[in-house]
């Protein structure tokens, strides 16, 4: 009875229906979008993380969002060290990464490169690595001996995505800095997002042209159980006291840590147009209430209880404030692949998603919120006073 | 039967005291129409807020049966109202985004019929006042008598004791108000007790009796007896051709 009575009356004033949902579809829409931006970078880094694949990272110091400096600080003899301890640690392979930002004002001509052993099982590092034009790493030698001013060091493997947005293809030379240069041999793919955004080049190279030939930023190890990362990480801990080891769980809950404050930023942002759209809501089911006295009145005198009207008045506000959640999410998703169309060209990464848990959410955002606005319109409308309402005109 | 003994409703108001009504006792008498008369002011619309239980007396108790209809909490006192008591208003109050057939099974949705049978139960109480074939219609695409008829069958939908009928040929003109009477006077007929409150002398003239209020008080009791005779209201229907205003209008039951 309330659901046909809730559905007549909403759909006998269509456009004042429409622009309340409206309201609710902007403000959802606009939550969505901003919270797709948490969602995304989870899920860059979720494949990202499973795409490198590092049971353990070794760093040099303590681990925090901040390790992955462009600063390598990390002595080679750790690699010697750890390799020689490696069967009793149950570590099948140990890579060692040298990383190097080469920070531009332009996205296109910003890189990141990633120093690793010429002979580097890529496979292992990436999910699904292929090469998709010319060769891998190996051999680290190339034929040109420089560009024409600086000397090519190396070969370079090129992510896909980086390839397209800096517009490089095999043959050309990347410049690292004023005395080295790399020679691009191949262009690969991987699944996840990280090889997206990266050059390989050869580790010694790198190191040479950047006067860091016993540093590295990290090391990656594989273990044969990757079950036991905490025990091997904490047991290397013991033994390496000045060195940082995590695991994947733990670079997972740095992230989770990072992602949940600007989420916490974001929503509070999508908060003020959630309040804007519960507003509309409260202001529609107002009139809506006084418009309709008389007609409560009536139908308390027929015998409803005070609770009908309640109960009518608040279904009444949460059908308006889903169905806006609703089309708010449609809206959301269209805004969250606008923000990726735009992010991929300028970083390559899809940093925007609409996940089952973030579209939970947004509904359950709207049905708080036509809850709370419904509130006060039903109380008002389950204390209409019969007589006087059957003698209004 | 539907009663009412020292009752008295005052309100009270910066300007001071209102007494609204004074002192009423009476007894309706099931399968009689009991007109309420008297002019603006004299009480009527507070007596039937309280016999209807739409209001609470200051004094006094209304009864229907053993039950004090004012000593009930109001959840009890909406249940009172949905199983025995029907409503005709003089603007018919009927609800504007129902249908005529909507609007007749209203209480039988509030009383938890499901919706088979209450649609099927609204037809025919529509039927009955003649407008099976106007039940799809919104309110607003009938006449005045229609819609007043829709109001009456939606008074009758859930078989109630009582009929309150406050002012309900006001809206009307002559025709369709003798219509609306006669399809009263054969409610009473089925055993109701229906209560009609009116300004209108000739309108009571048809009542079984009259009560005459004067300032909130209970001034006169008129026993005469319907000017209609009963045999008269026997055979007649409201789905007979429109009728006129000195015409009298045919009835029937069901």
């Amino acid at each position: 009875m309330i659901a046909q009575f809730a559905f007549a009356s909403l759909t006998r004033r269509p456009l004042r229906t429409a622009l309340t949902a409206l309201g609710i579809a902007i403000a959802v829409g606009s939550t969505v979008v901003f919270l797709s931006l948490g969602e995304g970078l989870r899920q860059a880094f979720d494949t990202g993380l499973a795409g490198l694949g590092p049971d353990i990272q070794v760093s040099y110091g303590v681990f925090d969002t901040t390790s992955l400096s462009s600063v390598p600080q990390l002595p080679q003899r750790y690699l010697g060290a750890i390799e020689e301890e490696a069967e009793a640690y149950g570590i099948s392979a140990i890579t060692p990464v040298l990383l190097y930002l080469r920070g531009s004002l332009a996205a296109a001509t910003a890189f990141m490169f990633y120093g690793i052993p010429e002979d580097t099982d890529l496979g292992r590092l990436y999910r699904d690595y292929t090469i998709v034009e010319g060769r891998d790493l190996a051999p680290a030698r190339v034929e040109r001996g420089d560009d024409g001013r600086v000397p090519v060091v190396g070969p370079a493997v090129v992510g896909e995505q980086t390839a397209q947005r800096g517009g490089i293809a095999v043959g050309d030379v990347l410049r690292l800095n004023p005395s080295a240069a790399f020679e691009v041999v191949g262009i690969a793919v991987a699944d996840g997002g990280l090889l997206d955004n990266a050059i390989l080049v050869p580790l010694e190279p790198l190191q040479a042209a950047l006067g860091a030939e016993d540093r590295l930023s990290f090391l990656t190890l594989e273990l044969d159980d990757p079950s036991t990362a905490g025990s091997t990480a904490e047991a290397l801990r013991e033994a390496y006291p000045e060195l940082g080891f995590q695991t994947r769980s733990d670079l997972s809950s740095v992230f989770e840590r990072a992602v949940r404050i600007s989420d916490v930023v974001r929503l509070g942002i999508s908060a003020i147009a959630l309040i804007v759209g519960g507003i509309a809501v409260a202001n529609t089911m107002l009139m809506s209430v006084f418009e309709r006295t008389r007609e409560f009145g009536v139908v308390r005198a027929v015998g409803a209880r005070p609770r009908f009207l309640m109960g009518l008045v608040l279904f009444e506000a949460m059908v308006l404030a889903l169905v806006g959640a609703l089309a708010g999410i449609a809206v959301g998703y269209v805004g969250a692949l606008a923000v990726n169309q735009y992010a991929l060209d300028l970083i390559g990464l899809d940093v925007a998603a609409v996940t089952p848990r973030l579209v939970a959410f947004a509904v359950a955002v709207a049905g708080g919120v036509g809850l709370l606005s419904g509130l006060l319109p039903a109380a008002r409308a389950a204390r209409v006073p019969i007589a006087v309402a059957v003698a209004r005109e | 039967m539907l009663r009412a003994s020292g009752l008295r409703k005052t309100y009270v108001t910066p300007a001071g005291d209102v007494h609204a009504l004074r002192s009423f006792d009476h007894a309706f008498e099931p399968g009689k129409v009991t007109a309420v008369l008297g002019p603006s002011g004299s009480g009527k619309s507070p007596l039937l807020n309280l016999l209807a239980g739409f209001d609470v007396p200051s004094a006094g108790e209304v009864w229907l049966g053993d039950v004090a209809i004012n000593r009930l909490p109001e959840r009890e006192r909406s249940g009172l109202r949905l199983r025995s008591f029907g409503f005709v208003f003089q603007s018919f109050n009927l609800v504007t985004v129902f249908s005529a057939l909507q609007n007749v099974a209203l209480p039988l949705g509030l009383a938890g019929v499901p919706r088979a049978e209450r649609d099927e139960r609204a037809r025919e109480t529509l039927e009955r006042v003649g407008l099976l074939h106007r039940a799809d219609h919104l309110p607003h695409k009938l006449s005045g008598g229609e819609r007043q008829r829709v109001a009456l069958a939606r008074a009758l939908a859930n078989d109630p004791a009582v009929v309150f009928a406050d002012e309900p040929t006001g809206s009307l003109d002559s025709a369709n108000g003798a219509l609306v009477l006669s399809a009263l006077e054969q409610v009473a007929l089925d055993g109701r007790t229906v209560v009609l409150v009116t300004h209108d002398v000739a309108l009571a003239g048809r009542a079984h009796s009259r009560l005459r209020l004067l300032d909130g008080r209970l001034d006169s009791v008129d026993h005469g007896g319907a000017t209609v005779p009963e045999a008269g209201l026997q055979d007649a229907a409201l789905t007979g051709p429109a009728p006129t205003a000195d015409r009298a209008v045919p009835l029937t039951s069901r």
